[in-house]
């Protein structure tokens, strides 16, 4: 009877499904719940609506014949489960349902998602390594398609070429590099990054400083004149030092940069040291080529102004900030740019000594253009450019808005 | 994509199903409209068995969908048998799932499977405030106040915050109810109202006053007043209490803020050691002030005018009743410029005390501690908010103190005519939820929005016991 049962609902899903709803023999050759026998019902009571040939409970029966083999094994399972399988399951069922979240899941972040300290954070954490793995999954589907297209013009232009050099670009050229470099470590000018922020910043905060340093000392390897690059402050075993590993492995270690656990202030004399920061009040005016720039290797998510101001008023240092607002005319976003913009700007001025060319480096999306023209003239014109763009209206509004909500401050 | 009207067959489902850009996704986007526009849920019956002939199987997030539809219809027996599929074909379900099971069966006669259902979300996760709301909705609307109030502290202690609602059903539901422990809870809950400065909105006043008035022999009476200036209600001439902070809660702010807003991680961020000795050690011989003026603030007041003389003007006024005087400023103002006239300067520092800080310092930190080491009657002059410096400050109990406080001590400018100052008379009653036993004072909100949250209301509840 029980072989029979199997071989029955197997048939019954495989394809003959709406022949077999409609037959009364099933009730009795199905052993199952409550619920079936009521749908069964409600069929029989629909049937006499207007759509009489649409069984509409059919699907619940489908779901339910499925599965009685499935439950079965089920029982076998033992229940009790570790948070860490319990999260694995939750986070299967959010998939199911379409949230954004992660195909695979390693333990390390599984952990990291059950320490989260709030629903918000697991969110976000989710979403974070959803996003990472898309970009992954693209990356190596546009790779895939580039090897094979790469292959097909390979398979087709066989033919010899006849060059008087043999082709050794990329061994060549880090040759080249390292050369230039390794003269910078002698006679270039130093270059600190003041690795002493690790306590300010969350575990991304770090790794995404890290990436932005790595990202500076390839394009200052790959330049003209290299800056000597001193990290200091560096601890051993430190977040820092760990995810240099992950991103250098062996290389870490004959980088062409002076690292060291000193401060700036024991290395250098002070009188050259200028420390920057976009909290400074003063702007920096010229490139000098013989001071010591340092840059806090800092990446703030938050909102924490000036920690590094704080830094440079303790050792009282010298500080500067780049002259953005002299020069460009800024749209939106923070004066605090990243590691690598600030290398790449750093490093134009050192050769060329042009602000304009330098700034170019500032991304696009936080400032509307170059100053020209005296700066109010320009707001002027941006003011009229926004009010055309929203219309008359709208700004009128604005206007009136912005006048009651003075008012009511006032009156408050 | 609009939902069909009538349940289709599998053919004109295929049909629809081709015509759509993206074939693949149709069923959910199709599922979507249906919740949009309450299709009825023979419509979505019919898609989900011409899925299921198709496919064998039904993807869960559709199940949701469906469920999501028939919750919105309240479909109950749908919803059971939703969930027993659920159930069987599924381990565990995820939160999504379950907020729509709970809502949807809180609201039916099966409510008690919802309290069950909140049983097994406790297993895998904290159940969001949302669900709570519905079973402690579901119970009371059902008279199981016990059982409501229950849920309620369970959801307390897991520190998750009730909303109005929820509080707003206990009064609801409690109406005419007899019961010495069931009034002690809804007491407790006018006083986690007081204690975490929750101002009901008008429909909640409104059930908390029948509430208290359909106590069986409690003879209880309640006006909707406004409070006079002195802190006396006009209807029962009970007076408020006081606003002022207690001894211990002075020290207390004066001790935090030092420590969160002057000193924070890092003293250099906002000052430097040397100058805040200096300071301190300036306010030490010198205390207490009267009221102490954010000079830079209050210069800009009128931008029409010279720095120098708005705060010039300001001193001037302030300084009539003898009142000792602190302006803290900064030490670009001593510089001779086209703002800052070096004689009128002159001027102003026979009149009052004046503090230069560092031009990269911050002045408000000053201001606050100068303020508070003055003592309780020392008010400050400032249109600034002080919303960075609150948020400073590590704990909400402090910030509430600090709001408090700066609620009574903030002196602000009004619009000036001429320059003359108008101050603020300040609350000197205290805006929470209070009681002696035999009265009840409630603030309340005229609508259900909180505009400004420095704003405090200005309606009044009175009850009494005649």
């Amino acid at each position: 009877m029980q072989s029979a049962n199997v071989l029955l609902k197997k048939i019954v899903r495989s394809s003959v499904l709406p022949f077999a709803a409609q037959h009364g023999m099933k009730k009795d050759l199905f052993p199952l719940s409550r619920t079936l026998s009521v749908s069964f019902c409600l069929k029989q009571d629909n049937s006499c609506s207007p759509s009489e040939k649409l069984d509409l409970d059919a699907w619940k029966n489908v779901m339910k014949s499925g599965l009685q083999e499935e439950v079965s094994e089920m029982v076998s399972e033992p229940r009790e489960l570790s948070t860490l399988a319990a999260a694995r399951e939750i986070l299967e069922m959010w998939r199911l349902a379409g949230r954004s979240v992660p195909e695979n899941i390693s333990e390390e972040q599984l952990k990291t998602f059950v320490e989260c300290p709030s629903k918000s954070a697991k969110k976000k954490y989710l979403k974070y390594l959803h996003l990472k793995e898309l970009y992954k999954k693209n990356d190596k589907r546009k790779m895939d398609e580039k090897r094979e297209r790469r292959l097909e013009t390979a398979s087709k232009t066989d033919e010899t070429r006849r060059n008087s050099f043999v082709c050794l670009w990329a061994n060549c050229m880090d040759r080249a590099y390292s050369w230039r470099v390794a003269q910078s470590m002698i006679f270039g000018q130093p270059l600190v990054f003041d690795m002493s922020y690790e306590k300010d910043m969350s575990v991304r905060e770090v790794a995404n400083t890290v990436r932005q340093m790595v990202l500076s000392e390839g394009c200052n390897r790959r330049s003209v004149d290299p800056f000597h690059i001193h990290f200091c402050n560096f601890k051993d075993d430190s977040l820092y030092h760990k995810e240099f590993i992950k991103h250098y492995r062996e290389a870490w270690g004959k980088l062409l940069i002076t690292v060291t656990d000193q401060c700036y202030t024991d290395v250098f004399p002070k009188d050259k040291l200028i420390y920057l920061t976009a909290d400074s009040p003063k702007v920096m005016k010229t490139f000098d080529h013989n001071k010591i720039y340092i840059v806090g290797s800092m990446v703030d998510r938050s909102v924490k102004t000036g920690v590094s101001l704080a830094r440079a008023k303790r050792l009282g240092l010298e500080t500067a900030a780049l002259p953005l607002e002299k020069y460009l005319l800024w749209n939106t976003g923070a004066k605090n740019l990243t590691l690598d913009q600030m290398m790449h700007i750093l490093l134009t001025l050192k050769d060329t000594g042009d602000w304009k060319k330098a700034l170019e480096f500032v991304p696009k999306r936080k400032y509307y253009g170059f100053v020209s023209k005296p700066v109010h003239e320009l707001k002027k014109n941006l003011n009229l450019i926004n009010t055309l763009k929203l219309g008359k209206r709208q700004e009128e509004v604005r206007k009136q808005f912005a006048k009651n909500y003075s008012k009511k401050l006032t009156q408050k | 994509v609009q939902p069909p009207e009538k349940p289709l067959q599998a053919e004109e489902w295929n049909r629809l199903r081709e015509s759509f850009q993206s074939p693949e996704i149709f069923e959910e986007v199709m599922f979507n409209s249906m919740v949009r526009c309450n299709s009825p849920i023979d419509v979505a019956k019919s898609l989900l068995t011409h899925v299921a002939k198709r496919n064998g199987d039904i993807a869960y997030n559709l199940l949701v969908k469906y469920l999501a539809l028939c919750v919105q219809q309240g479909q109950t027996s749908e919803i059971r048998d939703v969930y027993d599929i659920m159930k069987i074909r599924f381990r565990v379900l995820e939160s999504g799932a379950y907020n729509l099971l709970i809502r949807g069966l809180s609201n039916s006669d099966q409510w008690r499977m919802a309290l069950t259902l909140l049983e097994e979300v406790k297993k895998i996760m904290i159940p969001s405030r949302t669900n709570y709301e519905s079973c402690i909705k579901a119970a009371s609307r059902h008279q199981e106040m016990n059982l409501a109030f229950e849920l309620y502290h369970e959801m307390l202690a897991k520190d998750l915050v009730p909303t109005l609602d929820v509080l707003q059903a206990f009064f609801d539901f409690s109406r005419g109810m007899k019961g010495a422990e069931l009034q002690k809870e809804l007491f407790g809950i006018l006083l986690y109202l007081r204690e975490n400065q929750i101002y009901p909105h008008k429909t909640f006043m409104r059930s908390i006053k029948l509430w208290f008035e359909s106590i069986p022999g409690g003879n209880w009476r309640g006006h909707l007043t406004s409070i006079k200036d002195s802190g006396q209600c006009p209807v029962c001439n009970h007076q408020l209490e006081d606003s002022d902070l207690t001894e211990e809660e002075y020290n207390n702010l004066r001790e935090r803020i030092i420590r969160d807003v002057i000193h924070g991680t890092d003293t250099f961020r906002k000052t430097s050691p040397q100058e805040f000795e200096a300071f301190q050690k300036f306010v030490e011989d010198r205390f207490p002030f009267d009221i102490v003026i954010d000079g830079l603030n209050v210069s800009h007041i009128k931008p029409r005018k010279m720095q120098c003389e708005n705060l010039f003007d300001a001193v001037n006024c302030l300084a009539k009743d003898n009142a000792r005087l602190l302006v803290l400023g900064r030490k670009h103002m001593l510089v001779n410029s086209s703002n800052w006239k070096r004689e009128i300067m002159k001027e102003m520092q026979n009149k009052a005390d004046f503090f230069f800080a560092e031009n990269i310092s911050e002045d408000d930190a000053f201001l606050l501690y100068a303020t508070l080491r003055s003592g309780k009657h020392c008010k400050f002059v400032t249109r600034d908010f002080l919303r960075d410096h609150k948020a400073c400050l590590s704990d909400s109990l402090t910030r509430h103190l600090f709001r408090k406080w700066q609620l009574i001590y903030h002196v602000k400018p009004k619009k000036m005519f001429l320059s003359v100052f108008i101050q603020q008379p300040a609350l000197c009653y205290d805006c929470v939820v209070q009681t002696t036993g035999d009265t009840w004072h409630i603030p309340y909100k005229d609508t259900f929005e909180e505009k400004y949250s420095y704003r405090v209301p200005r309606k009044w509840l009175c009850i009494q016991q005649k």
